[in-house]
C-alpha cells in the first residue's frame, strides 16, 4: 500500500464517518458543522486525485459559502430540535434497506466495470489548463450556470419577498395603486 | 500510484448511500438539503475519480457545474424552506399537507 | 313471350296503382284534413284510378306464363343483397286486383256510412295510406320487403281500430290489435333474419326455387317455415293469437269489412301462398299449420255460434274461415287456400258492409234488437246477407260453394281422415252460425218498428251500391273457378265424386237446425248450445283464451320478467353503475394514499425503481 492509497483510505474514512455523523445529529448546527469536516476532507481527496482548482473551489464554496448559508437559515428559523421520531430506529430500518440495495449495485457495477481493477496513476492538472479547457469545451455550460446562478438569486429574493405575511402585501398594492 | 478506480467509485456510493438515507429518514427539511448536498458531494468525487481514470478534463468540468448548481439549489432550496416556515411554521416536510385538508 | 312495350306497360300500371292512394294520403294528411269531401273525393278518385288499372293490368297479363319482376338492388353485401321492386305473378296480380275493387268499393260505403263524422279527413286519409300498404304487400318482390308493408298495414289497423279513439274501449282494442299481431310479427321477423343470413337472399322467387331450400338443413328448415307462420298466426287471427280480432270490431264496420275480415287479416294467408312451395318443403311445419288452423276455425265457429253481437259472429267466422284457408294450404294445395281467400274476401265484406247498413241505421250491434227494430224493412241488406250467409255456408251455386270444395277436397286427399271430419264438422257449424243472425232478422219477435222518414237518400244509395257490387261477384265469381285455376297454375285438389252430396248436405242440416231453433213460428229463437250454461259461458268468453292472456300477462310478464327486469335494472345496471362509481372513489381514495405529500416515500420509492432498473441493465 503506497502512501497515496493509505492517505486516499483516511480521508475516505473521514469523508464517510463525518457525514455519517452529521445526517445522525439531532441539532442541525452540529449537523452543518460535522458536514464542514465531511466537505474538507472532500476537498483533500480531489487534491489527491489531481483536481486541486476543484479542491480549492470545493472548500470556499461547499464548506464556506454553503454551509454558512446552512448555518444562518438554521439559527433564523430555530429549527426545532424536537425531531426525536425521525431518529428512531424503525424509521431508519426502509431507507437503510433500500439505499444499501443501491451501494451495493453501485459496487457491483463497479466491480464488473473492465478498467475497475485499474489502479489510478497520480496526475494533476493546472487550474489555468483547467480554466482553458473548460473555456473551449464548455464555455456554453459556464454561460448556462452563470445564468442559473442569477436565477436561484432572484428565486431566493422573490421567495423571500413573497413570504412576507400576505394583509401587508395586498394593502401596499392597493395603495401604490390608489 | 493511488488505489484502483473501483475503490473510488465505492466511496462515492457510500457517500451518496449517507446522503440519500439523511433524505429519506430525517423529517427536517433543512436536513433532507443537507442529505442532497452530500448526495452531490458523492457524485462530484465520482466525477473527478472518473476523470484520473480515463485521463480526461471533462470529469472535472462537470464538477464545476455541479458545484454550481449544488450552489443555486442551496439558495432556492433554503428560501424556500423560510418561506414553508412562515406559512406552517414547521420544516417538517410531512406536515405540508395543506391540500390534503 | 312479352314484348317490351307490354313490360314496360306492367311496370308502369303497378307504379300507378301504388302511386295514386299514397299521393292521396299525403295530400290529405298535409292539405285537405279541412274539406271532408274534398278528402273523400280525392281518395276514392286515387283507388278508383288504383282499381282501373289493377284489372287492366290483370286482364292484359291473364294468360301470365312467366312471371314479370322489376327490382332493383336496395342494399347489397358481398354475402348478401336486398332486393325492392315489383313481382307480378298470377297470384300476385289476383290479390292486387282483389284488394283494389274491395278498397273501393268499402270506400264508396263508407261515404255514407262515416258521413258528418268529425274524423271524415282523417278516415280517408288511413284508408288510403292502407291501400296503398296492402296493394305494395301484395307486389312486393322481396321478404323484406312484404314485411315493412305488412307493418304498415299493422299500423293502419291499429289506427283504424282506434279510430273512435274518444271511446275507451276502442283505444284499448287497438291496442290489444297491435300488441298481440306483434307477438306474430316478431317471430316473422326472426325468420326474415334467419333466412337473410342463411341464404343472403330474401326474394320471394329464390325462396321458392328448389334449389335454394335444399341448401338449408331440414330441421333449419322447419324453424324457419315455423316463425314466418308466427307471423301468419298474429295477421290472420290463428289460435292462440286469436283474440283481437273480435275486439278489432271497435273499430268503424268499413274498416273490420276492409282490414278485418276481406284483406288484411287475409295477408297472413296471402304470405302462405306465396311462400306456398317453400313451406311445402317442410312437413312437419304444414302438419303444424295444419292442426292450427283446424284448431282455430273449431274454436272460432263455436264462438260464433252463442255471440249476439253480429260484427262479432261475423268476426269468428273470419277467424274459421281463416283456418280453413290454412287447412286447406297446409293439406298441400295452394289453389284451395287461395280461391277460398278470395271468395271469401267478397263475401265477408258483403256480410260486414250489410250489417254495416244495419248498425248505421239502428245503432246497434246487437242481432236481437236489429230485429226488434224491424231490421228486416231493410231490402237490400237484408238479401245481400242472405246470399252471402248461404256462401259462406257453403250452399251451391254461390262463391263460397265452390273455394270450400275445393279445401274439403284437398283436405280428402290427406291420407288420415281426422282433419276431413273436422272440416266438415266445420261446415256444419258455419251453416248454422251463419244463418242464426239471418233467421233472427229474418223473424222478429215482438217487433218495435222505428220511423223509417230518415232512411233513403244518397247515403243510402253510396251503401246500397257497393252491396249490389259484392252480391254480383259472390254470385258469379265461383263459375270461374276453372279459369282462375289455369291462370294461377296451382294444382286443383283431386276429384271426389260422393264429396259435393256429403258437403252440402251437411250444410244443409246446418242450416235446417237453425232453421228449427230460430226460424220456424214457434222456435224459442235459443241455440242448443245457449241452452246449456256452462257452455255458453264458455263459448261466450272465447274459450276463456282472454283470461289465460290476463294470467300469463300477469303471472309471466308481469311478476316474473317485469320484476325481474326491474330487479336486474336495480340490482345490475344500477349496482354495477354504483359498484363502478364505488371502485373510482374508493381507488382515487387508495391513490391518494400513495400521493400521501409523504417526500420520503415517494423518493423511496423512485430509488427503488431506479435500483431495480439498473438491475436490470447493469446485471442481467
Amino acid at each position: 500500500m503506497s502512501l497515496h492509497a493509505a492517505i486516499f483510505y483516511l480521508l475516505g474514512a473521514l469523508i464517510l464517518g463525518s457525514a455519517g455523523l452529521a445526517v445522525t445529529r439531532r441539532n442541525p448546527v452540529h449537523a452543518v458543522v460535522y458536514l464542514i469536516f465531511s466537505f474538507v476532507g472532500s476537498a483533500m481527496l480531489f487534491f489527491l486525485l489531481g483536481a486541486p482548482f476543484l479542491a480549492a473551489l470545493e472548500v470556499i464554496i461547499y464548506a464556506g459559502a454553503v454551509m454558512i448559508l446552512f448555518l444562518f437559515v438554521v439559527m433564523m428559523l430555530k429549527a426545532e430540535s424536537a425531531d426525536q421520531a425521525s431518529l428512531s430506529l424503525r424509521r431508519w430500518i426502509p431507507p437503510l434497506v433500500v439505499g444499501l440495495l443501491f451501494v451495493a449495485l453501485a459496487a457491483l457495477t463497479a466491480m464488473r466495470e473492465p478498467g475497475g481493477a485499474e489502479v489510478l496513476k497520480s496526475a494533476t492538472v493546472a487550474p489555468r489548463v483547467f480554466g482553458r479547457y473548460v473555456f473551449e469545451r464548455y464555455w456554453l455550460a459556464v454561460e448556462i450556470i452563470s445564468v442559473l446562478l442569477l436565477l436561484g438569486l432572484l428565486a431566493a429574493v422573490q421567495l423571500g419577498i413573497k413570504g412576507t405575511p400576505k394583509g401587508n402585501g395586498t394593502e401596499t398594492k392597493t395603495g401604490a395603486e390608489s | 500510484m493511488i488505489v484502483p478506480f473501483s475503490h473510488v467509485f465505492i466511496l462515492a456510493a457510500a457517500v451518496f448511500f449517507i446522503g440519500l438515507a439523511c433524505v429519506l429518514a430525517r423529517r427536517n427539511l433543512i436536513m433532507i438539503l443537507i442529505g442532497i448536498e452530500i448526495m452531490m458531494n458523492a457524485a462530484a468525487i465520482a466525477f473527478v475519480g472518473g476523470a484520473l481514470h480515463w485521463g480526461r478534463l471533462d470529469g472535472q468540468a462537470f464538477v464545476l457545474f455541479i458545484l454550481g448548481v449544488a450552489a443555486t439549489e442551496v439558495a432556492v432550496g433554503l428560501a424556500l424552506v423560510v418561506a414553508a416556515h412562515r406559512v406552517t411554521g414547521s420544516v417538517d416536510p410531512d406536515r405540508y399537507n395543506l391540500l390534503r385538508r | 313471350m312479352i314484348s317490351p312495350l307490354l313490360k314496360e306497360f306492367g311496370f308502369a300500371a303497378t307504379a300507378i296503382t301504388l302511386g295514386m292512394p299514397f299521393a292521396s294520403f299525403v295530400v290529405i294528411t298535409l292539405f285537405t284534413r279541412a274539406h271532408p269531401r274534398l278528402s273523400a273525393g280525392l281518395s276514392i278518385s286515387a283507388v278508383s284510378i288504383s282499381m282501373l288499372s289493377a284489372l287492366s293490368l290483370l286482364f292484359r297479363l291473364w294468360p301470365l306464363e312467366k312471371p314479370l319482376e322489376y327490382s332493383t338492388l336496395w342494399y347489397g353485401g358481398h354475402d348478401f343483397s336486398l332486393f325492392f321492386g315489383f313481382l307480378l305473378d298470377p297470384s300476385s296480380l289476383l290479390m292486387f286486383s282483389l284488394v283494389a275493387v274491395i278498397c273501393l268499393l268499402v270506400q264508396v260505403y263508407s261515404l255514407g256510412y262515416m258521413e258528418g263524422d268529425p274524423g271524415f279527413s282523417r278516415y280517408y286519409a288511413f284508408q288510403s295510406l292502407f291501400a296503398w300498404a296492402m296493394l305494395s304487400l301484395a307486389v312486393s318482390t322481396s321478404l323484406l320487403q312484404l314485411y315493412i308493408f305488412w307493418e304498415v298495414v299493422g299500423l293502419c289497423s291499429y289506427l283504424l281500430i282506434g279510430f273512435w279513439y274518444e271511446r275507451f274501449s276502442a283505444t284499448q282494442a287497438g291496442k290489444k290489435a297491435f300488441v298481440m299481431t306483434r307477438l306474430g310479427d316478431a317471430s316473422f321477423f326472426v325468420g326474415v333474419l334467419l333466412l337473410l343470413v342463411h341464404l343472403g337472399d330474401l326474394s320471394i322467387m329464390e325462396l321458392n326455387d328448389a334449389s335454394t331450400a335444399a341448401r338449408l338443413s331440414p330441421g333449419f328448415l322447419t324453424l324457419c317455415v315455423l316463425l314466418v307462420f308466427g307471423g301468419i298466426i298474429g295477421k290472420s287471427a290463428q289460435f292462440p293469437l286469436m283474440t283481437w280480432l273480435p275486439d278489432a270490431m271497435e273499430g268503424p264496420t268499413p274498416v273490420s269489412a276492409l282490414l278485418h275480415s276481406a284483406t288484411m287479416v287475409a295477408a297472413g294467408v296471402f304470405l302462405f301462398v306465396r311462400l306456398f312451395p317453400f313451406f311445402s318443403r317442410s312437413e312437419t311445419a304444414m302438419t303444424v299449420c295444419l292442426t292450427v288452423g283446424t284448431i282455430s276455425m273449431l274454436m272460432a265457429s263455436t264462438m260464433a255460434m252463442v255471440d249476439r253481437d253480429i260484427k262479432k259472429v261475423w268476426a269468428y267466422s273470419t277467424i274459421s274461415q281463416l283456418g280453413y284457408m290454412v287447412m286447406g294450404l297446409a293439406a298441400g294445395s295452394s289453389f284451395a287456400g287461395y280461391f277460398h281467400l278470395t271468395t271469401h274476401a267478397l263475401f265477408k265484406a258483403l256480410l260486414f258492409l250489410c250489417s254495416g247498413v244495419w248498425i248505421h241505421y239502428f245503432e246497434t250491434n246487437d242481432m236481437y234488437e236489429i230485429a226488434r227494430k224491424n231490421g228486416r224493412s231493410l231490402k237490400t241488406p237484408l238479401v245481400c246477407t242472405v246470399l252471402a250467409a248461404a256462401s259462406l255456408s257453403g250452399l251451391p251455386p254461390l262463391a263460397g260453394f265452390f273455394s270450400k270444395e275445393t279445401i274439403l277436397a284437398s283436405l280428402l286427399d290427406r291420407p288420415d281422415p281426422i282433419w276431413f271430419a273436422a272440416a266438415l264438422l266445420g261446415v256444419f257449424m258455419t251453416a248454422y252460425y251463419a244463418f242464426r243472425p239471418v233467421f233472427i232478422i229474418l223473424f222478429p219477435r215482438n217487433l218495435d218498428p222505428q220511423d223509417e222518414e230518415h232512411r233513403g237518400g244518397a247515403p243510402y244509395l253510396a251503401m246500397a251500391l257497393p252491396l249490389l257490387v259484392l252480391a254480383g261477384l259472390t254470385l258469379g265469381i265461383g263459375w270461374f273457378e276453372r279459369s282462375l285455376e289455369s291462370f294461377l297454375g296451382m294444382a286443383p285438389p283431386g276429384e271426389h265424386a260422393w264429396l259435393t252430396p256429403v258437403s252440402v248436405s251437411v250444410a244443409f242440416l246446418g242450416v235446417f237446425l237453425t232453421w228449427f231453433e230460430f226460424g220456424r213460428r214457434t222456435a224459442p229463437q235459443m241455440g242448443f248450445v245457449e241452452r246449456i250454461r256452462p257452455l255458453k259461458t264458455f263459448f261466450l268468453r272465447r274459450w276463456f283464451l282472454d283470461d289465460l292472456y290476463a294470467f300469463l300477462l300477469k303471472q309471466v310478464v308481469y311478476r316474473l320478467l317485469a320484476r325481474s327486469f326491474t330487479q336486474n335494472d336495480q340490482r345490475v345496471i344500477d349496482g354495477g353503475i354504483e359498484g363502478i362509481a364505488r371502485l373510482a372513489v374508493g381507488s382515487g381514495r387508495i391513490c391518494s394514499y400513495i400521493q400521501s405529500g409523504l417526500l420520503r416515500l415517494n423518493l423511496m420509492v423512485m430509488l427503488l425503481v431506479v435500483v431495480l432498473m439498473g438491475l436490470y441493465f447493469f446485471l442481467l
